[in-house]
């Protein structure tokens, strides 16, 4: 049978590029079950899976001009979790499989690489997973609404295909903006990521987040802004106080109205100039929603997209062979790709499942890698009344976690944290 | 169980709040420790299989080499001749780069004095199949040099926490003045001019070694040399 391939999105073009033998980007989603996995049902599960799902089973292979997809053949074994999550997956892995199906007591978890999918193709992905694996075991009949997919049925053109290439405009828009503030910090030994979960009441972060009159991502990007800030102000290596911006990755799904299972997200910078004077936690919180409301209006993210498809497009440089673009965009990214956000705070919204799969799923988390040079990340999901903010960090200072949590604290929102400290 | 720094709500049975690391005082009565959500698999055992395969190969290719040398002179020029050299030369490399990827943990303290001593060893065939005489007064004393200096380094880095700066700058120092004894083994084994190139060369490890010092002794610029080089 010949093997199906898929050029890469425009988003995921990046990723195999700038890629390092001790960092790529990855996430991870996972869903806690009422009772522990079982190993053999779940291969059983994600083996069904796999005619249903082409562009997420993959392999990463290179070409002469472009890194492409391959889909696999046979299914990648469920493996044991690590005690290190999102540890980096090599070359060599990565021309196996592009994900890592991972299962520990309860726990079925997912990690991408960032090229094959983003968070909400991910959660897409998890949720039928965990709905295939539950009819399998508990002989459930799970309806195909929402994120859950027929899994008789054929992949779907609008599942496999690049969306980017499709909301552009006329012409694009200017990526200039100003550095940001660089959080730092002494590097965690090997791969071993700190993650810190903190559970919080969905009503009480709506109710802050309303009373504010703000959104829950406009709210928690300025809770953690101020939280950067008082950072800055306590680095003594900080220099001339630069920018605090918190990047948000948005979902272009809803802004376009569109439907894919591959990449579709695009990221924003939002935040302040901490040297023009200071601001008070209202201005901050009025300042990010503003902001964020104004950046993911569909005419400017269409022009961001133009300005991407553009560069991917011109014909000079996809004459450029492989190794060549790879040296010009590792350049290009550690140049300015990440020196425009402090950190990131990706939030996936609200989860929902079928009715008939819920008594049986206990949570679900969403854990974002840290970036090659941003010590800290930060992901978000609700689900079931309960929000669950995962930070992820790769030093050893816990200052920034430290700030952002008891702010919360301190404004009325109980805290539950949990952590994967040793 | 709640943090009294922070005010967040901690897991039962941690000892410190992950936040502040603010130790947990009291323990709850009858409170029991929530298993872990991590399990203690580490993803590095999974290279064992493929590394063991790349050891076992190196090492296999690398013994052929050298028989392959030892047969060649044996059969034309009717002794080890340069085989001897190559081949020991093999199992060095062996030593300094095949042995150590063995071990889970590469320990310097163990691996380095037995990385100088073949390669001393080895010095000590070459000068002895060559009919030289510059083992003992050349190439020993400056093969003890370098161990020296380098378990040095390699120790300061290691086991000394503070002021580590200001002993790497008498490190670098020491590196600086250790060339003129080179030049001195030098001099006294084959007769060359004394103090030709190392004036230079001490020079300027003494100048980076002072710079060194002196930026130990002021913070600011102790701490824009850390922030500059800390990755």
């Amino acid at each position: 049978m010949r093997k199906q391939w898929y050029r890469l999105d425009n988003a995921a073009l990046i990723f195999p590029a700038v890629m390092r033998k001790n960092w790529n980007n990855l996430f991870r989603v996972s869903a806690t079950l009422k009772d522990p996995v079982d190993p053999a049902v779940l291969n059983r599960a994600v083996s069904d899976l796999l005619p249903r799902f082409p562009t997420v089973f993959v392999r990463l292979r290179t070409g002469f001009f472009w890194y492409y997809l391959e889909s696999l053949d046979e299914a990648p074994a469920a493996e044991e979790d690590y005690a290190w999550p999102l540890t980096p997956m090599s070359r060599r892995k990565l021309k196996k499989c592009c994900i890592r199906i991972l299962y520990y007591r309860n726990r079925i978890a997912v990690e991408f690489f960032h090229s094959v999918t983003d968070g909400n193709g991910g959660m897409t992905f998890l949720q039928n997973l965990t709905a295939r694996y539950l009819s399998l075991k508990e002989g459930l009949k799970i309806p195909a609404e929402g994120r859950i997919l027929d899994p008789a049925e054929a992949p779907k053109t609008e599942e496999t295909r690049d969306c980017f290439q499709l909301c552009g405009a006329k012409r694009g828009i200017s990526r200039a903006e100003e550095n940001a503030y660089r959080l730092r910090g002494n590097p965690e030994e090997g791969f071993f990521r700190h993650i810190v979960t903190g559970i919080l009441p969905t009503d009480r972060l709506l109710e802050k987040a309303h009373a504010e009159g703000v959104t829950v991502t406009a709210y928690l990007a300025a809770v953690m802004a101020e939280a950067v800030l008082k950072r800055q102000q306590k680095d003594a290596n900080a220099g001339r106080r630069r920018h605090i911006k918190i990047t948000i990755p948005v979902n272009l799904r809803k802004t376009f109205g569109l439907e894919t299972l591959r990449n579709f997200t695009l990221a924003v910078n939002i935040g302040f100039d901490p040297e023009l004077g200071e601001y008070t936690p209202g201005e901050i919180c009025r300042l990010m929603h503003h902001q964020l409301a104004a950046e993911t209006i569909s005419q400017r993210m269409a022009g961001r997209v133009t300005t991407n498809v553009q560069l991917q497009r011109s014909l000079a440089l996809r004459l450029v062979p492989l190794p060549l673009k790879t040296l010009a965009m590792r350049l290009v990214y550690s140049i300015s790709g990440e020196s425009k956000g402090c950190l990131n705070i990706s939030n996936m919204g609200v989860v929902t499942l079928p009715e008939v799969m819920e008594p049986y799923v206990e949570r679900f988390d969403f854990i974002i890698g840290v970036q090659y040079s941003y010590p800290n990340n930060c992901s978000v999901v609700t689900w079931n009344g309960k929000t669950y903010i995962s930070m992820i960090r790769g030093i050893r200072d816990s200052e920034l976690e430290r700030l952002f949590f008891s702010t919360l604290v301190e404004r009325g929102i109980p805290v539950d944290i949990e952590s994967n400290g040793r | 169980m709640y943090c009294v720094y922070c005010g967040v709500r901690l897991q039962e049975g941690v000892r410190e709040c992950p936040l502040c690391h603010t130790k947990v005082q009291i323990m709850e009565e009858g409170g029991t420790q929530e298993a872990s959500a991590w399990p203690d698999r580490y993803p590095g055992a999974e290279r064992t299989a493929g590394r063991i395969l790349t050891i076992s190969l190196i090492s296999v290719i690398l013994l052929a080499a050298a028989l392959g040398c030892l047969i060649f002179c044996l059969k034309s020029r009717g002794g080890v001749a340069w085989s001897g050299i190559a081949g020991l030369g093999m199992a060095l490399f062996w030593v300094w780069v095949v042995l150590p990827s063995c071990f889970r943990r590469w320990r310097p303290m163990v691996f380095l004095p037995l990385d100088f001593a073949c390669a001393a060893g080895y010095l000590l065939y070459i000068c002895e199949a060559t009919g030289g005489r510059w083992f003992l007064s050349f190439a020993f004393p400056v093969t003890a040099l370098a161990a020296l200096l380098t378990l040095t380094g390699v120790a300061m880095m290691r086991y000394i926490v503070q002021g580590r700066l200001r002993l790497m700058s008498l490190l670098v120092i020491a590196i600086g003045l250790s060339f003129m004894l080179v030049e001195f083994f030098q001099h006294i084994t084959f007769g060359t001019p004394m103090f030709v190139w190392s004036l230079y060369v001490m020079s300027v490890f003494v100048l980076a070694g002072v710079f060194l010092l002196v930026a130990s002794f002021i913070p600011p610029l102790r701490l824009m040399l850390r922030k500059t080089f800390f990755y």
